[in-house]
């Protein structure tokens, strides 16, 4: 069984290969879904999908972008392109990256089960092949002294749309779900939503200041306002225009 | 013969212009050396008219002469033969015949000297007795003269006089030169019997004096005796003059030589053992004086030169430029677009030839192309719109949520609907490559054609027969489904019964076949006629469609429609492989 991971901004179309997956009946389990590279970039970690369905035309960040970084930082990961024909110059640069499959849209379900038996073909060769090599390695390090590090480097580098954990991880020269055990067991709190938490806390400035969500969002490191706007109620309970009228009204009344 | 003319009129309508004035320049040249020995013809002719006619008269007065030099002889003779001294030497018997012998000599001598060309004289008595008087030494046979068949003759013509060459053997000048002898019987005054004969020897030159006064270095005469035999004149005669034909009274031979001719003619003049010859050269150009030579030379020469430089000068600087010219407008029938090396040859080499207006030809040349290019943009633009308004993304996103919304009411038809019509619309709408393999222009079809079942499903069956090995052969995008097109609605559907479309593909002969058959409702042999007619708008898809074809193989015998009306059509395009 095999994780599935889709990143596509359409709704519909998620809805449809997630449909069509489930119906295909090949072993597979659609786990995670993103609206844009941003979301994914931060949820990716938490999701550890085997295969990536990675939409080429995204706002803020495109498909090619985000194939590079999860290919330089999950190299076991299958990515799939899905890409229309007029930009199939553009999924040619894929190629230089080391991308190998592509979809062409509209989706058709013989292409679609034809490329992931292929691809299973190769994740089934390649498991047998690296179970042998995972091992983690519990040195016993200073741990507090890491924590604050990883802490310092998250306040120095959170600008950066693509900071996620295993950014961190590789980084410091860690196993990603290593680091995140053990962030979570020294500070009780997963290292990805500590990475958000520190973005919210600078937005929260910026919304005090009155700037808009879209320029706010990019200076905090998440330039999807849609992704920025779901972590920004999530951790506030209110959206950002709500927050910022809630607190011009109180600095009026002081 | 009309025929030939037609033919005549035709090839040369069918020449090129190059062609046409080289052979009008060569008939002109034709027509004027032909003017030229026409002329000459014509005057040499009236010229040996002229000359024959002058050789008769003048052959006529030659025998006139001689005549007349006779005359006088024939008076001397009388005078010998009336002379008294001689008769009395004639009469005498043996006993007085020393003194009347010298008598009569004496009055020989006399009367000869009156007359010019004696050469001797013998008087002839019975019985071997004879006088003579001479200037030169002569030898003379007796037994032949007193022979009876030497003197037949004589006696036959009584007193009328007999010309005998060297008196027929009888005598001999001791010179070897001829004599002429002229002899008669004479007959006694009183008695009229005969009583000698008298033979008067004269010398060649009384032939020579009747002609003398005309040989020039062109004119030459001689005589000929009746055996033929060549008495006085040059040898050339014998070589000129048909011997055998000398029984003629007069005639004329004319031998032609280039700018010459010589006359070779004789008479035989009557009453007379002679043939009088005469050879004439005319050299017909003597005639023109050498000015009128000169001048006609040079006018002929010059009209010549004229000729040649008019029809070089037509050749270079008009026949062949236009020649050129034709070509370039050739390739532009042809199309400017395909940049040919014939088409760099002719911009680069011939147009120097053309030196009318290199950088003319260049300029339409680079107006063409600029206009060319100018269409050729505005033709992108306009398909860039046009697919920018069909918007792929849209349209496919859109399909994509459609489906979706399918497989959640779990409507697999609908599901298999949308999907098919997105893989359509994906390969019918891709643009970049501008040909395809012929498995996916198969697929397009394929999909077509499933799409058309959902709404004509009672209609008709498809059908596929296609070589695999040709599956990855490139054709020009979509080809075929104008065509599968055209066979359901114009074909299939009219027919108002379920029907077969049938796709084959095969190679044969280095070909490929692409084989829409249908079995609609067909068409006549006129509706097939009228198919690639540019007025006919019905048939726009087709023939947009053949027209791709052709261009894109750069071949004009692309298709071939095959039919009966009622009962099928098969569309057949044949491409090389």
């Amino acid at each position: 069984m095999y994780k599935v991971m889709i990143i596509d901004d359409e709704k519909s179309l998620r809805n449809l290969l997630k449909n069509i997956i489930e119906r295909e009946k090949l072993d597979l389990v659609v786990v995670g879904e993103a609206e844009g590279s941003i979301e994914a970039i931060n949820t990716i970690d938490d999701i550890r999908p085997d295969i990536a369905f990675v939409d080429i035309k995204m706002p803020f960040m495109d498909g090619i972008e985000l194939s590079k970084i999860i290919i330089n930082r999950y190299p076991d990961m299958q990515i799939v392109i899905l890409t229309a024909f007029n930009d199939f110059e553009y999924a040619r640069k894929c190629v230089g990256i080391g991308v190998c499959e592509y979809l062409l849209k509209p989706i058709v379900r013989a292409d679609i089960r034809n490329t992931l038996i292929k691809i299973i073909e190769d994740l089934n060769a390649k498991k047998t092949y690296t179970k042998e090599i995972i091992k983690e390695s519990y040195e016993e390090i200073c741990k507090s002294d890491t924590i604050d590090n990883i802490k310092l480097y998250i306040e120095g580098n959170y600008l950066k749309p693509d900071l996620n954990v295993a950014a961190i991880a590789q980084e410091f020269g860690f196993n990603a779900s290593y680091l995140s055990r053990l962030f979570k067991a020294e500070t009780e709190i997963k290292l990805i939503d500590y990475i958000t938490e520190c973005r919210m806390k600078k937005a929260i400035d910026f919304a005090k200041k009155g700037t808009l969500m879209y320029v706010t969002a990019k200076n905090v490191g998440i330039p999807d306002p849609n992704y920025f706007g779901k972590c920004f109620k999530k951790y506030t309970n209110k959206s950002y225009s709500e927050y910022k009228k809630i607190i011009c009204k109180s600095n009026n009344i002081i | 013969m009309k025929v030939k003319k037609d033919f005549i009129r035709s090839w040369f309508y069918n020449k090129k212009l190059k062609e046409k004035i080289r052979v009008l320049f060569l008939v002109l040249v034709m027509t004027h050396i032909a003017t030229f020995f026409l002329t000459y013809y014509f005057i040499k002719k009236n010229m040996l008219d002229y000359m024959l006619d002058s050789n008769y008269n003048t052959m006529i007065s030659i025998g006139n002469n001689l005549n007349v030099e006779f005359e006088a002889v024939d008076t001397m003779s009388k005078l010998i033969m009336t002379n008294s001294n001689v008769l009395k030497y004639l009469r005498a018997n043996e006993y007085g015949k020393f003194i009347s012998s010298h008598d009569a000599i004496m009055a020989m001598y006399e009367i000869s000297n009156m007359f010019n060309h004696v050469s001797s004289i013998y008087i002839f008595k019975n019985k071997r007795d004879y006088i003579h008087i001479s200037n030169q030494i002569t030898y003379i046979n007796t037994d032949l003269i007193f022979s009876s068949d030497w003197q037949d003759e004589i006696i036959k013509n009584k007193g009328l006089y007999v010309i005998r060459v060297n008196g027929d053997g009888a005598f001999e000048k001791r010179s070897g030169d001829l004599v002429i002898s002229f002899i008669r019987i004479i007959n006694d005054i009183d008695t009229q019997m005969p009583i000698g004969i008298i033979a008067i020897n004269l010398n060649d030159n009384i032939l020579e004096k009747t002609y003398k006064d005309m040989v020039s270095t062109d004119r030459n005469f001689g005589y000929f005796d009746d055996n033929k035999s060549l008495l006085i004149g040059n040898y050339e005669f014998e070589k000129l003059i048909e011997i055998d034909m000398l029984n003629d009274e007069y005639k004329q031979f004319i031998k032609q030589d280039i700018g010459s001719a010589t006359i070779a003619s004789y008479y035989n003049i009557s009453g007379m053992p002679f043939v009088l010859a005469q050879t004439g050269r005319i050299t017909f150009l003597k005639y023109f004086s050498d000015q009128a030579i000169g001048v006609s030379l040079i006018f002929i020469i010059l009209s010549i030169v004229c000729l040649c430089v008019i029809g070089v000068f037509l050749f270079v600087y008009i026949a062949k430029p236009i020649d050129i010219l034709m070509q370039y407008v050739d390739i532009v029938k042809k199309g400017w677009t395909k940049k040919n090396t014939k088409n760099e040859y002719l911009t680069s080499k011939k147009i120097k030839e053309l030196s009318i207006s290199k950088s003319t030809l260049i300029e339409v040349n680079e107006i063409i192309n600029e206009l060319i290019n100018k269409e050729r943009e505005m033709q992108k633009a306009e398909l860039e719109i046009l697919q920018e308004q069909i918007n792929p993304h849209f349209l496919y996103n859109t399909l994509g949520t459609i489906a979706d919304l399918a497989l959640q009411l779990s409507n697999d038809k609908l599901y298999d609907a949308v999907e098919t019509l997105g893989n359509f619309y994906r390969k019918f709408l891709s643009k970049g490559s501008k040909e395809v393999s012929i498995e996916e222009e198969v697929s397009i079809v394929k999909d077509y054609l499933k799409l058309q079942k959902l709404r004509y499903s009672e209609v008709f069956e498809d059908e596929y027969d296609i070589d695999e090995d040709l599956l990855g052969i490139k054709v020009p995008k979509l080809i075929l489904q104008p065509l599968v097109e055209n066979s359901l609605y114009h074909g299939i559907r009219l027919k108002g019964e379920k029907g077969t479309i049938k796709i084959s593909i095969y190679s044969k002969d280095n070909k490929m076949y692409i084989v829409v058959f249908d079995t609609g409702i067909g068409m006549s042999k006129q509706q097939i006629n009228q198919i690639m007619k540019e007025d006919d708008k019905k048939s726009f898809g087709f023939k947009r469609t053949i027209e791709r074809i052709r261009y894109y193989y750069n071949e004009e015998d692309v298709f071939e429609i095959v039919s009966q009306e009622g009962a099928y059509c098969k569309v057949i395009i044949k491409v090389p492989l």
